[in-house]
Parts: C-alpha cells; sequence; structure tokens
C-alpha cells in the first residue's frame, strides 16, 4: 500500500487522497494506521468543536448551519458519526442530508463514518480520523457524535469545545443536574427555541450550572429553521480556548498500548489449542501466563519459563 | 461490548472484506423516494454502510459526495424517465474527475431497450420494480468485489 502518497496528497488538502485514507484508517488495521499516521502527525492546528446530545435535537441540522459561518474564519472539515446496526453491522449514514446543500455550496469537506458497534458516541478511530482532517489544513473540524445518551462522553477526550445541543421538552431541572453527558458541555445549546418551553429549558440548565459554579457557561437558544442566534454561537465557539491538549493526548496513548499490546498478544491468544472445550484454567491465570511467557524483560531474556 | 472493540485481530482486519460503502442518489428532479427508503433499509441489513443523498441533488453533488465519502458502490435511481440525461452526467463527471474506481449500478424504470447503452456507460444492474432484493443486493457486493480488488493494486 502506498501511504506515502496518501500522506502527501493528505497534507496537500486533496480530497480523493483524504477520503482513502479515512477509508483505509477504518478498515485496514493497525499497521496501515500507523503508518499513515506516523507521516502525517504534527502537521496543521485544528480547533475540533464537538458536537453532541440526544438523537433528534437537531445536531445534523445545526452543523449544516454551522458550518458556512465558521467557514468565514478558516477552513471547515465535518466529521459526522452514525451508529451501525447490532444485528448485521450495516448502517444508515444520514447526517449529510441535513447539511448537503449547505456545505456543498463552501466545497467543505464532509465525511459520514459508522461507529461499528464502539460504544461511547464515536468511532474506534474517530480520533486518526480527525489527525487527518487537521494535516489537510483544516481550522476547524467539527465533530458530531452519535445520537447520545447520558453516558457518552467519549467526545471530551477528542474535542477542543463541547457543544451539548438540547432542546425544550426533554426534561425537568432533575434531569439537568444529572452526571455524564450535562457536565462535559463547554458550551450548551438549546435548539429550537420556537418551541413551547425553551424558556424553561434554558432556565434549568442555567441554575443547574449555577450550582455547580460554572455560571460563565455559555447557554445559547438557537433556532435552526431561522438561523436565529448562530452568530452567538459562532462567536463563543471562537473564544473557547483549547483544553487539555497533554490529557488527550494520553488518553490515545493509552487506547494505542492497549492495542499494540493487543496487536502483539492475540497471536498467542490464537495459538492456543482449545480443542472442544474451555480451558482448564481459569481465564486470569491464562492470561498471566501469555504475559509472563512472551513479554520482553528489560534484562533482555523472554520472560520466564512456564 | 463483546465482540466489539478487540473482536478481530489488527493484522488479520482486511480492506478487501470490510462493509461496503455505497451511496443512493436520485440525481436531477425526481421525488418518489419510497422505493430508495426500502432499498436503504435492505442494504443496511446486509451490512452495508449506506449513505442517501437526499431529494434532488445535482449529479455534480452526486459524484462529490461520492468522493469525499470514498464509496465503493454509487446506486442511481430514477422512476421519472430521466435516467438517460441524468446518470450520462453523472457518469462524465465521474470520469471528468478521473475516477474509475467507484462502480455504478442504476435502477428504476428503465425500458429494456435502454439498458444495452446504460450498459454501455458502464452502469450494471438497472433493475425494475419487483426485482426481488436478494438478486440486488447479490449484485452489488459482486461489483463491490471487483472495487475493492482495483483499489488493493492500486495502493
Amino acid at each position: 500500500m502506498n501511504t506515502e502518497m496518501l500522506a502527501q496528497g493528505i497534507l496537500n488538502g486533496d480530497y480523493r487522497a483524504m477520503a482513502r485514507s479515512i477509508s483505509l484508517i477504518e478498515n485496514s488495521g493497525y499497521e496501515v494506521r500507523k503508518a499513515i499516521i506516523k507521516r502525517i502527525y504534527g502537521h496543521g492546528n485544528a480547533k475540533v468543536i464537538g458536537i453532541t446530545g440526544p438523537p433528534g435535537v437537531g445536531k445534523s441540522t445545526a452543523i449544516g448551519n454551522l458550518a458556512p459561518l465558521l467557514a468565514d474564519h478558516g477552513k471547515v472539515a465535518v466529521l459526522a458519526i452514525d451508529p451501525a446496526s447490532p444485528f448485521s453491522g450495516g448502517a444508515i449514514l444520514g447526517n449529510r442530508i441535513r447539511m448537503q446543500s449547505a456545505l456543498s455550496r463552501q466545497g467543505i469537506y464532509m465525511r459520514s463514518t459508522s461507529n461499528r458497534l464502539y460504544n461511547g458516541g464515536l468511532s474506534e478511530y474517530t480520533w486518526d480520523i480527525v489527525k487527518v482532517l487537521e494535516a489537510a489544513g483544516n481550522d476547524y473540524i467539527i465533530l458530531e457524535t452519535v445520537g447520545s445518551g447520558q453516558a457518552d462522553i467519549d467526545i471530551m477526550n477528542i474535542a477542543d469545545v463541547t457543544c451539548v445541543f438540547l432542546a425544550p421538552g426533554l426534561g425537568d431541572e432533575i434531569q439537568a443536574i444529572k452526571s455524564g453527558i450535562m457536565e462535559i458541555g463547554d458550551i450548551f445549546v438549546i435548539n429550537k427555541i420556537d418551541r413551547e418551553g425553551s424558556y424553561l429549558a434554558i432556565k434549568d440548565i442555567k441554575e443547574s450550572l449555577s450550582i455547580s459554579n460554572k455560571l460563565e457557561t455559555p447557554v445559547i437558544g438557537v433556532n435552526s429553521l431561522t438561523g436565529d442566534h448562530y452568530e452567538e454561537l459562532v462567536q463563543s465557539i471562537l473564544k473557547m480556548h483549547n483544553r487539555n491538549p497533554r490529557e488527550k493526548y494520553y488518553k490515545k496513548l493509552k487506547l494505542v498500548v492497549m492495542e499494540a499490546i493487543y496487536h502483539e498478544y492475540s497471536n498467542y491468544v490464537d495459538s492456543i489449542e482449545f480443542g472442544d472445550k474451555p480451558l482448564k484454567e481459569d481465564p486470569y491465570t491464562m492470561a498471566e501466563e501469555i504475559l509472563a511467557r512472551h513479554v520482553a524483560r528489560p534484562d533482555g531474556l523472554k520472560g520466564r519459563e512456564v | 461490548m463483546w465482540g466489539g472493540r478487540y473482536s478481530v485481530s489488527g493484522k488479520s482486519q482486511k480492506y478487501t472484506e470490510a462493509p461496503i460503502k455505497i451511496l443512493l442518489a436520485k440525481p436531477a428532479i425526481d421525488g418518489h423516494d419510497r422505493g430508495i427508503f426500502v432499498l436503504a433499509k435492505a442494504f443496511r441489513d446486509a451490512g452495508m454502510d449506506v449513505i442517501y443523498a437526499g431529494l434532488l441533488p445535482t449529479p455534480e453533488e452526486v459524484v462529490d459526495t461520492a468522493i469525499n465519502e470514498d464509496v465503493d458502490v454509487i446506486a442511481l435511481s430514477l422512476l421519472n424517465g430521466a435516467h438517460m440525461t441524468a446518470f450520462r452526467n453523472v457518469m462524465e463527471i465521474l470520469k471528468k474527475r478521473g475516477v474509475n474506481d467507484i462502480a455504478v449500478v442504476g435502477g428504476g424504470i428503465i425500458p429494456d431497450e435502454d439498458k444495452p447503452a446504460l450498459e454501455r456507460m458502464g452502469i450494471t444492474g438497472n433493475f425494475g420494480p419487483g426485482t426481488p432484493l436478494n438478486i440486488i443486493i447479490d449484485h452489488i457486493k459482486a461489483r463491490a468485489r471487483e472495487i475493492r480488488k482495483l483499489r488493493e493494486n492500486e495502493y
């Protein structure tokens, strides 16, 4: 595989090279992914804007409004993630429909991916795909999560600014003070403010922020049909500083270490002769045995003999 | 969670075996989308990543989307009789952009006498109403396999 050529294409901002690289990252496994990331890492400097919230609050539609406005301030790319089917593994990637016309008018790169059954609101390789978009010279990367539940908070490990989207009528003040997604927002956006109850929704969020001493967190009501108050949202996003780059690097490093270990040692697991019965030893003992036998030790010896 | 993250070893994962990515589009003027939803769902159930381009995309938008999403197959559908023009436009734009590694299949209300001409443009399938879903799915899988092979040699 000619990853050299692809990497050069990414750095030149070539859409076809970006698109193919992203496919390879998703589909080709550890080695190819490593080869691509190694060549493009450190290029570009983007602000990653995470858009999260429950299904149906209007995340995709909002991006259709937000992306063109952000494009006045720099180059924009969009990455949207939709859930895969737990039965077939297939997916309907429907985010694009809501933003198609707005994006194609301005030539904004947009990619939809399936989460491939990965939990947490993102896909397993979202970090890598974001790096591709960053290296391609984008200043702003809008990252839309799967319609999220209360615990889908992976976005905070990748996004520089997390916008939590909500709509009127989703719950009362008890919902607003719950943990999980309600804690990770750098900006709260109440969509569909033309609907009944929008005042209460904004009030509930503000009160809960006031309880946790985060009153400076912006709470913005927007109307995606008319585009009302989107400029305010853009200004809030631009004002935010990129937080915790070290922490984000650390989290990804940890995942890669785990994957690398797995990549290395799954071969040993595969090579165990199982016969038609499970092993006599419990899985914990067995796992330690595999590690003890194969882990390289500082004195240069390959593990202890068992 | 079980079987998600670490079910496949990194090394054994193969590009040629990854889920097929398919773009469903009705280029130009056609508002009939019941059939394409049925197809979208059937393709999802066959394990594909399905993108539907929405109503009324221009042929340019269809090609742009296909390139940005790096799809394996574009499935074009028209029920209004404009297929000879609209499908040809899509093929011409693909050619102009130098894209030769995306398969294009067609369907809709397509008279038999138009099918050879569409085949010559490179649009295969051209299924009409009432075609069993498994025939369509098998055809798409076969075309996608060719494409993945082609791409694998390229890189």
